[in-house]
C-alpha cells in the first residue's frame, strides 16, 4: 500500500479552518434563526469530518505502509506487526488516538446535526456550534502540538520499534475505540444541553433530541469498561480485572455520571423536575470525560496505562476550565428558567428513590476524582508524597456500590408520585424474604465473609424484586391473550422496551456484582518448580511437566506444560507462556485460563530458567464468568432500550398540567 | 417474615473472614496494601514486574521469620517514604483523603433529603384559589390502596 501522509497535516489544517467557519455559521444562525445560516453551518460541519477522515485514512495508510519517516508510525508500529494490530496503532500512541477522538467527534456532530429536527433550528445551531468548537481545539491539538504526520528526526528507520506488546490482544483493538466512542459520544448531549441554556429552549427538547445518543455513548463506555477489566484479567497476569488505576478511574467517572444523569432524566421527563440537576450532570459527566483524556495523554499522572507523554497537558488543562466554567456558568444565569413545574408529593414515591440514586452515584463519582488527584493535591498543598490505592476505593466504594444494589431493587416497588407504607411494605415483602433465605442459606453451608454475604442477599432482594416485575407485567397477557409464559414475558418487554430494557440492565449489573463478591474467596499460589513438581491450589492440584520453545518473526516463545487434577479427575493440561517480543526486547506473560461459571482457574509462568524450573503463580478466582456474563445481559439489556420508543401516553402526561396527571402507580 | 430478617442480621453480624494467614497469604496480603516502585500507579501484588516479585518474595521472608503485618508495613514506609502505603494513612494529610468523601457524600445526603422535605412539604400546602382536595377515610384511603395495588401489578 501506498503512504498518503503528505496528505495529512494539510487535511488537518483544512479541517480546523471549516470548524470555525462552522462555529461562526451557527452562531449566527441560532441567533437570527436564519435557515440559510444554518445550512451554510452544516456544510462547514460536513467538510470538517471529510477533511479530518481524510486526515485519518492518510494516517491509518501510512500506517499500513510502514512509512517510517513519520515519527509516530516508527514509535508505534514494525515491520512484523500483523495488519488488524498496525491499524490498532492509530490509538496506540498519544498523537493518534487524539486524531482518533477528532475523527469520531466531527463523523458523530455530523450525525447528529443532520437528523437533528429541523424544527429545532435555533436549538441546533447552538449545538453545532459547540460541537464545532470542541472540534476546533481538538483540530488544532492534532494539527500543532499534538501532530500525528511529524516527520522522524534524522535517517529514517528501516523498521520501527513496534507496538508495546500488551497492546497486542483482541481486546485492545476493541476497548479504546469504544472507550473514545464512549467519551465523545457525551459531545452530543452535552452540546444541545449547552444549546438550550444559550437559546433558552429548556423544555424536554434538548435531551429528547440526544436520547439515543446518550444511550449509545454509555453502552459503549460501559462496554470498553468491561473489555478493559477482561484485557487486564487476560493479558497482565496478576489474577485481577480492576486495579483502580488513574485510567481506569478516568473512564470510570465519566460512566457514574452518565448512570446518574440516565436515572434523574427519567424524573425530567416524567414529573418536569431536575432540570438543573440534570444540565449540571451532562456538563459533569462531558467535563469528566474530557478530563479522563486529559489524565492519560497529559503524563499529568503516571500509570501503568499511560504510554507516552506529550506537551499536551497546557492546553487541555484550559480547555477543560473553559468547559466545566463554561458550562456549570451558563447553569448558573439560567437558573431562573430552570426551576422545576412539579413539587414531590411524598417522601415514600420513586422520585425520592432516584434523588438518593443520585446522591449515591455522584458521592462515588467524587470519591474517584478525589482518590485519583489527591496525591497531586496533598504534594502541591504540603510537599508530602502519598498513594491513593485500591484498599482505599474499595474501602469506600463497597457501601456506596450496596447502597445503590439496595436501592435498585427498591426503586421498581415504589409508585410514582405517592406510595402508602402498607402498600410499599406488601412490595417489599418477597424480595425481602429473598434475601434472608441467602443469608440464612448461606450462612448455615458455611460461608463467613460478612460482605459477600451481604453482597449476596442484596442481589437475591434486588432480582427478587426485578423478576417480579417481570412476573406482574406477564401475568396480564397471559391472563388477556390465554399465552403461555415466554409470549407474555415477550409482549410485556415489547410492550415498554425502556422500562424492561432497563431492568435487564440492571440483572446485568447483579451478575456483575455476584463475580466481585467471588473475589472474597480468591485464592493465590505461587512457587519455584521444576519438572515434577506439584502445587495445590484449592481443589487443584498442578503438576509442572516442562517448558516447550518455539520462535515467530515476532517473539521467542516459552511455553508451560501443567496437567491439572482435581482430586481424582483429569482436568487436562494448561499452557501458559513466557514471551521474548523482539522489537522491544520485552518478556510478556500469556495467561492460560480455564472457566466455567463456579470459578477460574488462573496459571502464569513469571520467570524461567536454562534448568526447565519456572515460577508459576496460580490463581484460583470463584464466580469471575458472572462478570462477562453479567456485562453480555448488560448489553442485551441496552439493546432492549435503544430499540424503544418514548410512549405517547407518557409524552401526553408530561405536556399535562401537573394537577391533572394521573394517579397512576407505574 | 420478622424472625426471618432477624436471622439473617445475626448471621451477617456473627460472620467473620478466617484469620489464621500463612506467610504466604500474609505476603499476598500486604502486597495489595502496598504500591509498587516499578509499576507507577499500581499495587505491588497487581505488579508484573520482576523486581516486584522479588520483592514481593522479601514480604514473605519477612513473614516466615514472624514479624506482623504491622511491623512488615512500618518496615516497608521506612524504606520506601510513606507514598508505599496504598492507602493514605488515618493522620496528618492523609486524613483529609479520607474525610472528604465521607463528608461530600454526607452533605449531598443531607441536602438531598432538605430538599426532598421541603418540596413534599410545599406540596402538602394548600395553594391559594386551588379547590380543597376533598377529605377521605381511613376505609377510603385504604380501598384506593389497594385499587392502586392491583393496578400496579397488572400494568
Amino acid at each position: 500500500m501506498r503512504s498518503l501522509a503528505g496528505l495529512g497535516r494539510p487535511s488537518l489544517l483544512v479541517a480546523l479552518v471549516f470548524s470555525l467557519l462552522a462555529v461562526a455559521a451557527f452562531i449566527a444562525a441560532s441567533r437570527t434563526g436564519r435557515r440559510d445560516l444554518s445550512e451554510a453551518g452544516k456544510r462547514a460541519l460536513y467538510a470538517t469530518f471529510g477533511f479530518t477522515a481524510l486526515a485519518t485514512i492518510s494516517l491509518i495508510t501510512a500506517l499500513l505502509a510502514h512509512d517510517f519517516s513519520l515519527g509516530y508510525v516508527a514509535n508505534y508500529t514494525s515491520r512484523s506487526l500483523s495488519v488488524p494490530y498496525t491499524i490498532s496503532s492509530l490509538w496506540g500512541g498519544m498523537e493518534g488516538s487524539l486524531l482518533f477522538w477528532t475523527s469520531l467527534l466531527t463523523g458523530f456532530s455530523a450525525l447528529a446535526i443532520a437528523k437533528a429536527p429541523a424544527r429545532n433550528s435555533r436549538l441546533v445551531g447552538a449545538a453545532g456550534a459547540v460541537l464545532m468548537g470542541i472540534a476546533a481545539f481538538f483540530l488544532f491539538m492534532v494539527a500543532f502540538p499534538g501532530n500525528p504526520f511529524a516527520q522522524v528526526a534524522g535517517d529514517v528507520p528501516v523498521d520501527g520499534n513496534g507496538l508495546n506488546p500488551l497492546l497486542q490482544s483482541p481486546g485492545m483493538v476493541i476497548h479504546p475505540p469504544l472507550l473514545y466512542t464512549g467519551f465523545v459520544g457525551f459531545s452530543i448531549p452535552f452540546a444541545f444541553a449547552i444549546g438550550a441554556l444559550f437559546t433558552k429552549r429548556l423544555d424536554d427538547s434538548w435531551f429528547t433530541a440526544t436520547r439515543q445518543w446518550t444511550l449509545f455513548a454509555w453502552t459503549a463506555l460501559s462496554i470498553g469498561i468491561v473489555l478493559g477489566g477482561a484485557w487486564a484479567y487476560t493479558e497482565l497476569g496478576w489474577g485481577g480485572y480492576w486495579a483502580w488505576d488513574p485510567v481506569e478511574n478516568a473512564s470510570f467517572m465519566p460512566w457514574l455520571t452518565a448512570t446518574a444523569f440516565l436515572h434523574s432524566v427519567v424524573i425530567q421527563e416524567k414529573r418536569r423536575m431536575l432540570k438543573v440537576w440534570n444540565v449540571t450532570l451532562i456538563v459533569l459527566t462531558y467535563g469528566l470525560a474530557v478530563f479522563g483524556t486529559f489524565l492519560t495523554r497529559s503524563g499529568l499522572l503516571s500509570s501503568i496505562h499511560t504510554f507516552s507523554e506529550g506537551p499536551i497537558g497546557k492546553y487541555f488543562l484550559p480547555f477543560l476550565a473553559l468547559l466545566l466554567v463554561g458550562g456549570l456558568g451558563m447553569v448558573a444565569y439560567r437558573l431562573d428558567s430552570l426551576r422545576s413545574e412539579n413539587r414531590l408529593d411524598s417522601l415514600i414515591s420513586r422520585e425520592s428513590a432516584f434523588i438518593a440514586n443520585n446522591v449515591l452515584f455522584l458521592a462515588a463519582a467524587f470519591t474517584v476524582l478525589w482518590g485519583t488527584i489527591y496525591p497531586i493535591v496533598a504534594e502541591i498543598s504540603s510537599g508530602i508524597r502519598l498513594s491513593v490505592g485500591p484498599p482505599f476505593f474499595n474501602t469506600i466504594f463497597t457501601p456506596i456500590g450496596l447502597a445503590i444494589i439496595g436501592l435498585t431493587g427498591i426503586g421498581p416497588l415504589i409508585s410514582w408520585r405517592r406510595m402508602s407504607k402498607g402498600s410499599f411494605w406488601r412490595m417489599v415483602k418477597v424480595p425481602l424474604v429473598a434475601g434472608g433465605v441467602t443469608v440464612v442459606a448461606l450462612g448455615l453451608g458455611g460461608l463467613s465473609s460478612p460482605g459477600a454475604l451481604l453482597s449476596f442477599s442484596l442481589c437475591a432482594f434486588t432480582a427478587a424484586a426485578i423478576i417480579g416485575e417481570f412476573i406482574r407485567g406477564s401475568r396480564v397477557y397471559r391472563r388477556r391473550d390465554n399465552v403461555g409464559l415466554l409470549t407474555a414475558l415477550n409482549r410485556t418487554i415489547a410492550r415498554n422496551r425502556r422500562r424492561y430494557g432497563g431492568y435487564i440492565v440492571h440483572l446485568g449489573v447483579l451478575l456483575i456484582v455476584i463475580g466481585f463478591a467471588g473475589n472474597a474467596f480468591k485464592v493465590e499460589r505461587r512457587a519455584d518448580m521444576s519438572p515434577g513438581d506439584t502445587l495445590d491450589v484449592a481443589a487443584y492440584t498442578l503438576t509442572y511437566e516442562g517448558m516447550r520453545t518455539a520462535g515467530t518473526s515476532e517473539k521467542d516463545i516459552f511455553e508451560a506444560t501443567i496437567a491439572v487434577n482435581r482430586g481424582d479427575d483429569d482436568l487436562g493440561s494448561m499452557r501458559p507462556q513466557r514471551n521474548l517480543h523482539l522489537a522491544q526486547g520485552q518478556w510478556q506473560s500469556e495467561v492460560a485460563i480455564r472457566t466455567n461459571p463456579i470459578e477460574d482457574l488462573y496459571v502464569v509462568v513469571t520467570g524461567f530458567d536454562t534448568d526447565q524450573s519456572a515460577v508459576i503463580r496460580t490463581f484460583v478466582n470463584p464466580l469471575t464468568w458472572w462478570i462477562w456474563m453479567g456485562a453480555a445481559v448488560m448489553l442485551a439489556g441496552m439493546l432492549v432500550v435503544m430499540s424503544g420508543r418514548i410512549p405517547v401516553a407518557v409524552a401526553a402526561a408530561t405536556k399535562a398540567p401537573a394537577k391533572r396527571e394521573p394517579a397512576v402507580a407505574q | 417474615m420478622k424472625r426471618l430478617i432477624l436471622m439473617s442480621l445475626v448471621i451477617v453480624a456473627l460472620a467473620s473472614p478466617a484469620s489464621a494467614q500463612s506467610p504466604e497469604d500474609l505476603a499476598n496480603d500486604i502486597s495489595q496494601k502496598v504500591m509498587s516502585p516499578f509499576c507507577p500507579g499500581v499495587t505491588l501484588h497487581d505488579c508484573p514486574s520482576q523486581s516486584a516479585l522479588d520483592m514481593r518474595d522479601r514480604i514473605e521472608g519477612f513473614a516466615r521469620s514472624g514479624m506482623s503485618e504491622a511491623a512488615i508495613m512500618e518496615r516497608l514506609e521506612t524504606e520506601y517514604g510513606e507514598a508505599i502505603r496504598a492507602e493514605p494513612s488515618s493522620e496528618g494529610a492523609g486524613i483529609v483523603a479520607w474525610l472528604l468523601p465521607a463528608l461530600v457524600a454526607l452533605a449531598g445526603g443531607a441536602l438531598a433529603v432538605t430538599l426532598v422535605r421541603r418540596w413534599s412539604a410545599r406540596r402538602a400546602k394548600p395553594i391559594a384559589g386551588e379547590p380543597s382536595r376533598v377529605a377521605t377515610s381511613a376505609a377510603e384511603r385504604q380501598r384506593l390502596d389497594a385499587e392502586l395495588g392491583r393496578l400496579r401489578g397488572e400494568s
